[in-house]
């Protein structure tokens, strides 16, 4: 995946999962359609509209632990990175 | 009423269900396969007030669809007739999403009532439950259990028993998706009314409508419904052009809106304190620096639990297996049926034994299991490795069975099912035969310790496991880039809240599995000891080549020592008090005697004594030795391994070898046993001496290092493959991954020895 900006993603605020730092709470926008997990995501309430919480990263890699509906769950980041979010709040609040 | 039901128990995957279950049910449990799938099914028995109910354990889902073989699973489950009540185990504590699959279950029409279980955890949470309201919503009683207290279960049984009753009138549940869906799922819904699907009549139309306009595959495959398809695509057209929205998950935000409203309505949270231990606990378990370390360090502990708690216990059986050996032995006189006596007691008791000693070792290993998967520290195990296991095609979920291999490969690939990537479960399945599994260790234990020196042995068994680890790994990355290339499924796992684990499902769980091991003890370990213990007698030998028995008597007479000598023995000092007693009694020097060097200083006449002892010792031995041989070549065994020698030759095996090696095919506990058949050191086991003592006298440590490597890569034992063939519901598979197996085995050991030889390594004793 070819992400070129950084800076000025964050204000305009819109990114996707796999980017957001831990901590961060952040609300779903959409889900890119050619998302393999569309259903899977779907059945477990990674709906547009959900608020997340960024929890972790797993120590080699690969895996991100997302807070969805008071459950954690955890997600591949290269599916993680159709999942497009919109930041609630700023991290360590 | 009626005398029997039908209870299905359908929930999420964590939501403490099984908990439920093993509550309800007890012991009285029935664990199988649901035909061509990998899915596991449970059902269990019990009576409530003199009824009969037969428990479907149904595997646990986030949703009634079709995106993974569970859930296909709990569909045909629900679909069919025949199941008079759901009982729907939710998670109290996230009711929201818990209840995601409560409004499907509700749309099916078949009386259902809701566990909201963990009602305790919900209560500390501060979560208040409007339970009338929600009822009416559902269509539903509820009751608010805690599934593992004696207490919580007992709301659930009263519950239950009032509900029974009253079947005929539950609820009707009020989900509506809104004017527009609910107006467009009514006219798909129509269409199917008209249809009239005489297999389907008992659920009402409405369900199929909503699965047809949400394109689920297993409602879509329902060749009856393929009328309303048309349909449905006019309605969907219709509802994208009002809203816009993506039709394979417009179903599910609505379904999630509809709980919002309803949790808005019903649930109030008086404190904010959800899970905070739980969370804590992770900051340290899951760290990115400390978590390595620590599932290492918990990896240790319970290999150390399973080795040296169950140490004693082994013990216990051994001896319990020697006694059972000596009391059949003096029981049975010799003269009565010879035959069947020493197939019972030296084939049966002793192989049998042999297998059953590590019994405690399976058990204690997944009674450890158990804790770290009930605890919820296993999907955190799998959390931490992913990334590791990723870079050799696997998957942080391969890890937990990999590391079940090394005690035994068979729960091992019954673990995989965790795994829902079908090509990541195959990898995984056809590398863990790799793992060195429990029953290769006595291999090892015998071997090691007899050819390397002290300093290197740990060293050796070390090498010996990591070889196999690194060859599965290799070939689970070969196999990624090779057979199953391409893109696997999305991948999700849960982390649930660490919870205590309850003593009686531990037990059950180690039970489980300890029963597998049981059985393949009972069976094909007692039918291959049955078969090798004959194939090792018959037919038996009449002629030798030479009167043995004559000429192992005249070499004993000639062994005997006289009055004379034996006074010289007795001054001499050589030998201590209790080994001249021995001496005196049996008028020669037995070779148990002679075992270590003898100072005798300057005694020249007795030092001339015992060198001529020890010169007829040996030849009695030989005479002994190629007696034994001449009858065993003449075996069935014998025969089998003096024809398949020349094709064993190059990988350093003569005939002895060869033939235990393919009884080891069968389960590899066989082969010290048949190696000391073969070396007439009647019930060996890995700690005999004697054997080892043969084993030196006839290998090189090359030869001894080729034995080892082979029976580390070839399969494991009969009931892998068999579990291999269920799991990949395949005997092709199976049959190619056994071959595959032996000629990887046979290329390993082929390079390994013809390079030693070589090279001169190990051709020669060491240290």
């Amino acid at each position: 995946m070819e992400e070129k900006c950084c800076c000025a993603c964050k204000s305009s605020s819109e990114m996707s999962l796999a980017e957001l730092p831990i901590g961060t709470r952040a609300t779903i926008v959409g889900i890119s359609s050619k998302s393999r997990g569309r259903k899977k995501f779907a059945d477990i309430g990674i709906v547009p509209g959900t608020e997340l919480l960024i929890e972790a990263h797993a120590p080699f890699g690969g895996l991100i632990r997302v807070k969805v509906m008071e459950t954690s769950m955890a997600l591949h980041r290269d599916d993680a990175a159709d999942i497009i979010m919109k930041e609630t709040e700023a991290a360590n609040a | 009423m009626r005398k029997s039901f039908r209870i299905a128990l359908a929930g999420n995957p964590n939501c403490g269900k099984t908990c439920i279950f093993n509550s309800l049910t007890g012991a009285r449990q029935h664990v199988g396969n649901y035909p061509g799938v990998t899915v596991e099914s449970k059902s269990g028995s019990f009576s409530l007030d003199g009824v009969d109910i037969e428990l479907i354990d149904l595997p646990g889902v986030y949703s009634l669809s079709s995106s993974s073989p569970e859930e296909a699973v709990v569909f045909d489950e629900l679909t069919k007739k025949g199941i008079d009540l759901i009982v729907n185990v939710v998670d109290s504590t996230i009711l929201q999403r818990s209840m995601y699959l409560t409004t499907q279950l509700a749309e099916l029409h078949i009386p259902m009532l809701l566990a909201f279980n963990m009602s305790d955890d919900a209560k500390k949470n501060g979560l208040l439950f409007d339970i009338g309201k929600l009822e009416k919503y559902f269509g539903s009683p509820i009751v608010q259990t805690v599934g593992n207290t004696v207490n919580g279960v007992k709301l659930l049984k009263d519950k239950l028993a009032e509900t029974l009753q009253k079947l005929d009138d539950h609820g009707v549940p009020m989900l509506s998706y809104g004017a527009d869906f609910d107006e467009a799922i009514g006219a798909v819904a129509g269409v199917i009314d008209k249809l009239s699907v005489e297999r389907y009549k008992h659920i009402p139309a409405r369900f199929f409508a909503i699965k047809l306009l949400e394109k689920d595959s297993c409602v879509m495959k329902i060749a009856d419904f393929e009328p309303a398809w048309e349909e449905v695509e006019v309605q969907l057209r219709h509802l994208r052009d009002k809203h816009a929205i993506e039709a394979d998950t417009f179903m599910a935000d609505r379904r999630y809106a509809m709980l919002s409203g309803a949790c808005r309505d019903a649930i109030s949270c008086t404190q904010e304190k959800r899970r905070e231990i739980s969370d804590k606990i992770d900051l340290v378990l899951t760290n990115k620096f400390l978590g390595f370390p620590l599932f290492l360090a918990i990896m240790y502990v319970t290999f150390w639990f399973t080795f040296i708690c169950a140490d004693p216990l082994m013990g216990y059986i051994e001896g319990f297996f020697g006694w059972l050996g000596g009391v059949a032995g003096a029981c049975w006189s010799e003269e009565t049926l010879p035959f069947l006596r020493s197939l019972v007691i030296d084939g049966i008791i002793a192989g049998v034994g042999g297998v059953i000693v590590f019994l405690p070792n399976i058990l204690f290993l997944f009674f450890a299991i158990a804790i770290l998967e009930e605890s919820g520290y296993m999907s955190r195990a799998a959390f931490v490795m992913d990334g590791v296991m990723r870079r050799f095609g696997l998957q942080g979920k391969s890890f937990v069975p990999l590391v079940l291999g090394f005690g035994c490969t068979v729960p091992a690939i019954m673990a995989t099912r965790t795994i829902e990537s079908e090509r990541d479960r195959k990898i995984t399945i056809m590398v863990l035969p790799l793992m060195s599994c429990g029953a290769r260790l006595p291999i090892y234990a015998l071997i090691i310790p007899a050819f390397f020196a002290q300093k290197y042995q740990a060293f050796t068994m070390w090498l010996i496991y990591l070889i196999g680890v690194l060859v599965a790994l290799i070939g689970a990355r070969i196999m990624k880039s090779t057979l199953f290339k391409g893109d696997g499924e999305v991948y999700l796992m849960e982390l649930p809240p660490y919870r205590m684990p309850t003593m009686k499902s531990l037990l059950l769980h180690m039970w489980d599995r300890g029963r597998m091991y049981l059985q393949k003890a009972g069976t094909i370990i007692l039918l291959t000891s049955i078969i090798l213990y004959i194939c090792n007698t018959y037919p038996e030998k009449q002629e030798f080549s030479q009167d043995y028995d004559v000429a192992i008597a005249e070499a004993q007479a000639a062994n005997e020592l006289n009055d004379l000598e034996v006074a010289v023995l007795e001054k001499s000092g050589c030998f201590d008090a209790e080994a001249v007693a021995q001496i005196r009694e049996e008028r020669t020097i037995a070779p148990e005697l002679l075992e270590e060097d003898i100072e005798c200083g300057n005694n020249i006449l007795a030092a001339a004594i015992i060198s001529k002892i020890s010169k007829g010792n040996e030849e009695i031995a030989a005479l002994e030795n190629a007696q034994q041989a001449e009858m065993l070549e003449y075996t069935v065994s014998g025969r089998v391994g003096k024809t398949l020698e020349p094709f064993f030759r190059p990988i350093g095996f003569d005939w002895k070898i060869t033939t235990a090696t393919i009884g080891a095919l069968a389960a590899k506990e066989v082969f010290v046993a048949q190696m000391g058949i073969l070396y007439n050191e009647g019930e060996a086991d890995e700690e005999s001496e004697g054997l080892r003592a043969q084993l030196v006298e006839n290998y090189t440590p090359l030869q001894a290092f080729c034995v080892m490597l082979f029976c580390l890569l070839s399969i494991p034992c009969l009931a892998t493959l068999a579990i291999i063939k269920r799991e990949l519901n395949s005997w092709k598979m199976a049959v190619i991954e056994a071959g595959g197996l032996f000629v990887l085995a046979y290329v390993m050991t082929f390079i390994v020895y013809q390079l030693g030889l070589l090279f001169k390594i190990g051709t020669t004793m060491l240290g």
